[in-house]
Order: structure tokens, then sequence, then C-alpha cells
């Protein structure tokens, strides 16, 4: 690997994705080229079935290429077993999803101490760092409710410090905003869009949203497994 | 994130799934618990009584008295033999044995005359307590005889009546005489039941013309030394002699007495699998209904030990609870079955393979007889949750995170 691809977090070559469905194979990746540099705050959008959450669960490491490499701050995918994947997720990547996605067994502050909690380290640094971030994202005094005596909005808010209490190197957030209402919405993009200025945590969100797409500082546009456009603003 | 933490309340996450497991696995480890005691006490009570009652532990008898029983087949100095092994700790007393006719009015059946030394029969066995009616032989009482339960059924006849025992003396001559029942005994074995003619030796020595010599010395083993050991032992001062284990002259009541462990443990498998099929249904479903919730887990960086790991501990708790209340619960059916016993005697007396069983059945509980079925309980559930673990930890994040 070049030295730009050792600064850029994510990058994408040449990858396809094939499902089997019933007797079918389905194309959901076809050669995706991309790159995701440090602290950007990345959109990919497209109609349904464009691939934009096959591309984040490849990212993501949650699922494997058919053919191409994926490369998240230098590492080869490809080349990574179970145990070293699991590990790759737990320490450099935070996931945000469409449907919360928590633990109903856990607590607000479980759930958000998730991850840095498989790390490992005192509790007491883990409990003031994830008090602080739940206190930022405005659920201070809701740490011991359960994911069920939450609204949508403070479940994802949730969702949002435990992928980002354990500092990755970028955050896969795919739908985030797919399940609230317009003001919880504005108020999740307002979160991380901080987050990103003042701590510099990479984003990338696949989306339908415009309110997503406007807020986003790059638009990768996917139609048919490949990237059709690819802008800043 | 603690696991055990994790578990317990993934546990309780379904009240009544969790219940309804916990509930059977009480139920199978408390009936095991129950039905094991009770096995034992009924095979051991068998064996207690057979060894207790009829044979002994060890017999000693002359060369060829087991091939061809004879009056003549006799150890003719049995004083030294007797004094050495009561010397060396193992209790033993002499038998006479012999065959005759016995008559009482109209009714008359074969015997075997079985000539004891009273005060020294009652150091080595318990016959004299096991009479039904009447009382056991007096050493001063020359003409009492004691009878088997059958045999007083056949000659219809009961303490205090009369017999005639008639038979060919060792001399070659007719012998008989006339003898007064002073006992009948309670049930101890098929055959002592239907012939047992229990005599004073010097009355049998008199009646058969048989003036030295025993034919049979019966011999108990300390508590510590096994039979074998306790067979050798004997072997060694008993020169010359034919030294028996009982389980050598009863080997078909030794096989099944041996063989009842096996079948203690088969059916306790034939139990624990119906409770492995069900645990293995619930932690299925308590799987398959939470996959999503694996997939979340692994994709935030849990590996497959952990979540195998959280699929045992889930399983282990629920054990455990089982554990703790099936024997919570089989104590006092344990303390019932062991004081008090179930009574068999109003069934009118029960026998296996020719031994009589006793009129109150006892079950015995020993750490065996908990600690098996506790480890067969939690063996058959961690083959049970092996399946659904292993598909938790194993399945890909982003097929569990799909499934529906």
């Amino acid at each position: 690997m070049d030295e730009a691809d050792v600064k850029s977090v994510v990058k994408l070559e040449q990858v396809t994705k094939v499902y089997r469905q019933g007797a079918v194979d389905v194309h959901a990746l076809r050669g995706l080229d991309l790159t995701v540099g440090k602290g950007e705050f990345v959109a990919i959008c497209g109609p349904s079935g464009s691939g934009k959450t096959t591309a984040l669960n490849l990212i993501g490491a949650l699922d494997r290429t058919t053919s191409g490499e994926v490369w998240l701050e230098g590492n080869n995918l490809n080349r990574l077993n179970r145990q070293q994947l699991s590990r790759l997720r737990r320490d450099r990547i935070g996931f945000v999803f469409q449907a919360y996605n928590l633990i109903p067994v856990l607590t607000a502050f479980e759930n958000a101490e998730a991850v840095l909690a498989l790390q490992g380290g005192s509790a007491a640094r883990r409990q003031e760092r994830v008090m602080a971030l739940l206190a930022e994202v405005g659920l201070k005094g809701m740490e011991h409710r359960r994911p069920h005596e939450l609204s949508g909005g403070q479940q994802q808010r949730v969702a949002i410090v435990r992928a980002i209490a354990a500092e990755p190197a970028v955050v896969l957030a795919d739908e985030p905003t797919a399940n609230v209402d317009s003001e919880t919405a504005d108020n999740l993009l307002e979160i991380m869009g901080r987050l990103n200025q003042e701590r510099g945590v990479t984003f990338i969100f696949s989306t339908h949203d415009s309110r997503v797409m406007d807020r986003a500082r790059r638009l990768v546009r996917m139609v048919d497994g490949r990237v059709a456009s690819d802008s800043k603003s | 994130m603690n696991i055990f933490k994790m578990a317990w309340r993934n546990v309780w996450r379904n009240t009544r799934r969790t219940t309804v497991t916990i509930a059977a696995m009480t139920l199978a480890l408390m009936v095991e618990v129950l039905y094991s005691g009770l096995v034992l006490g009924y095979f051991q009570g068998l064996e207690d009584d057979l060894l207790d009652l009829e044979v002994g532990d060890v017999q000693i008898f002359a060369p060829d008295y087991l091939d061809t029983p004879s009056i003549y087949s006799a150890i003719q100095d049995p004083v030294p033999l007797l004094a050495t092994l009561n010397d060396m700790g193992y209790p033993a007393c002499p038998r006479l044995l012999g065959g005759a006719l016995a008559a009482a009015d109209e009714s008359s059946a074969g015997v075997a005359l079985r000539g004891v030394e009273v005060d020294l029969e009652k150091e080595v066995t318990l016959i004299d307590e096991n009479v039904a009616d009447g009382v056991w032989l007096d050493s001063a009482d020359k003409r009492g005889v004691v009878i088997g339960r059958r045999l007083a059924r056949t000659l219809a006849v009961e303490p205090g009546d009369e017999i005639v025992l008639l038979t060919q003396a060792a001399d070659g001559s007719i012998a008989h005489d006339l003898f007064r029942i002073r006992g009948v005994l309670l049930g101890i074995a098929d055959g002592t039941d239907r012939t047992a003619v229990y005599m004073n030796g010097e009355a049998f020595r008199e009646l058969m013309e048989f003036p030295e010599g025993v034919h049979q010395v019966i011999v108990r083993r300390p508590q510590d030394v096994d039979l074998k050991s306790a067979a050798q032992a004997i072997g060694q001062v008993a020169t010359g002699l034919d030294v028996k284990t009982w389980k050598e002259l009863m080997p078909l009541v030794a096989t099944m007495l041996e063989s009842t462990r096996g079948m203690i443990v088969i059916i306790f498998l034939v139990v624990y699998i119906a409770i492995a099929i069900l645990v293995l249904n619930a932690m299925l479903m308590a799987v398959f209904e939470r996959i999503r919730e694996f997939g979340i887990l692994k994709a935030i960086g849990v590996g497959p030990f952990y979540v195998f790991g959280l699929i045992l501990v889930e399983a282990g708790i629920q054990t455990l609870v089982a554990l703790f209340s099936g024997l919570v619960l089989a104590l006092p059916g344990m303390w019932y079955l062991s004081e008090v016993g179930i009574d068999v005697g109003s069934l009118g007396g029960m026998n296996v393979m020719g031994l009589a069983m006793r009129p109150v059945w006892n079950g015995i509980y020993t750490l065996d007889t908990v600690i098996v079925p506790i480890i067969l309980l939690v063996v058959i559930v961690f083959c049970a949750v092996l399946y659904p673990a292993l598909k938790a930890a194993l399945i890909r994040p982003v097929q569990a995170m799909h499934h529906r």
C-alpha cells in the first residue's frame, strides 16, 4: 500500500458482491471503487438495491466480498480471520443502525458502554467517558433506562454513543434517521455533525434522507452496485 | 460486558419458558434421585437378606460336596478352623445338611434339614430374628424345629404342632423321629420357604447317626474387607477345603445385582433424553428469537467464544436453579422412603429370582444416589445446548442481523 492508502481510512477496490437468492444470483456490487479519508462526513445515497447497505456491511467487516479488496486503516479485511475481524469491529469501527439495535436486557448506560467494556480498561474511566457522552447527546438522567423505556430518538442517541465511545476510525450509519421524526432526525444529525467537527470522527452514511445528504460534505451516489457520482460540497 | 449478568437477565426475559424448562429439569432430577435410592434400597435389601439370613459371604465345604452333595462329604474336624476364623475376625458357624421326608397328619413334603449350633448361629447370621410366628431354636429344646413358611402351609402346621421326620441315617438305617414346631420363618428365599427345617445340631446328629464333622461352614467378612480378599484369606486357613464366595454359589443372583447399576443408568438416560429434547427445544427457541441480537453483539465486536459462553452460562444458570430446587424438593421424599418406606407386605410377599422381598421397601440414599443424577443432568443439558450455542457462535453477523 502507498502512503495515500494508509492515510485513507477506508478503501474499496473493484469490489463485487453476489448473493444467491433461491436459484438467482443477485449482483449487489459490480466493481465498486471508493476511498474515504480521515474525518470525512460522507453520505452514500441511491435507489433501493443500489448496494449502499452491502457496501457498508463490507466496510464494517460484517460480510466478505465476492471479489475485490476492502482496506480499513491499511488492513486488508479479506486476509483477517473471524477473531481478527471481531477485534477490528470492536476497536476500529462504530455502527449506527436504522433499527437502533440496542441490546434489550442492558440499560442505556450498559449499551453505550458495551464496546468499551469489551475492550477492557478501568470501570471508572469507562463510566466517566460514557456518562460524559450520554450527557453530550442529551441523555443525562436516563442512564438506567432499558431500551423499551426510551423513545426511538433516544435509543438512536444511545446507539451513537455506543458507536463513538471507543473512538473508532470510522462510524458506519445505515439509514440512521429512517425511523425517527424530522425533529429527532435533525437533532441526531446535529449531534453526529458536531462529533465529526469537534472530535474528527469519520462518518459514512447510507441514506435516502435529503436532510442527511444536505448536511454531508461528500455525496456518493450509487446505481447498480457502482459509484455513479461522487461530489464534495 | 459481564457475561453472567447478561446471561442472568436473558434467562428471565421469557419467564414462562424458563420456568417450564427449570420445572422439567427439577422434576427429572427429583424423580431420578428418589428412584435411584429406591432401586438401590431394593437390591441392597435383597443382597443383605441373602447374606445375613442364608448364605453368608463365604462358605466352606469338603472338597467334593458341591459336586456330589452327600451326608458323607463332610469337614471332619471343623473346630480348629472355626477358632482360627474367629481369631482372624471372620465370624463363622457350622451347619449340618441332609434331606428327609416331613409328615404331619395327612400331609407330607420333602425337606432340607439344616442342623445348626444355636448360639454360634446367632453370632453369624440373623436368621433367628426372622421368625414370623413362634420363636427361634433353643439349645435346650432338642425336639424343637423352625420351618419355612410355605412348608408350614403345605403341611398345614403352626407353632406347637408336631411333625415326623423320616430319613435314611448315615449308617444306612431308616431314621424317624417326632419334632415340635417352635417357629415359622418369614419369607427368605424360595428354596428355604418351601423346604427348610432348621433344627438343633445335636438333634440332627442323633437323627442322622452322624456323630462328627459338618457339611458347611458359613463365614462373614469384616466390613472393610472386600469379598475377593476375604475369600483369599479364608482359603489360606481352610487348606484342602472348597472355599466359595456367595457370588460363586449364586452366580445368577450376583449378576442380577451387579447389573442393577447399569439398569439404573439406562433408565436415567431415557428420562434425561426426554429432558434433553425439552432443553434443546427451549434453547433453540431462545437462540433463534435472539439471532438478530447475536448479530448486533458480533457487529460491535463480540467474539464467537463470548456468544458460545453466553448460551452455556444461560443453560448453566437454569441447571443450577433446577439442581437446587430438585434436591430441596427431593429431601422430604428421601427422608420418607429411607425412614418409613413403602409397605409391600400387604401384597402377600414378593420374591425376585427366588429371593423374598422385605415387607417394607426402604430407599437407601448415599452421596452416589445424588451425585450420579446431578452429573447426568449437567452432561445432558450441556449436550442439548451445544448445537444452539455453536449455531449462534458461528453465524455471520450480517446473516444474523437480517434473520427474520
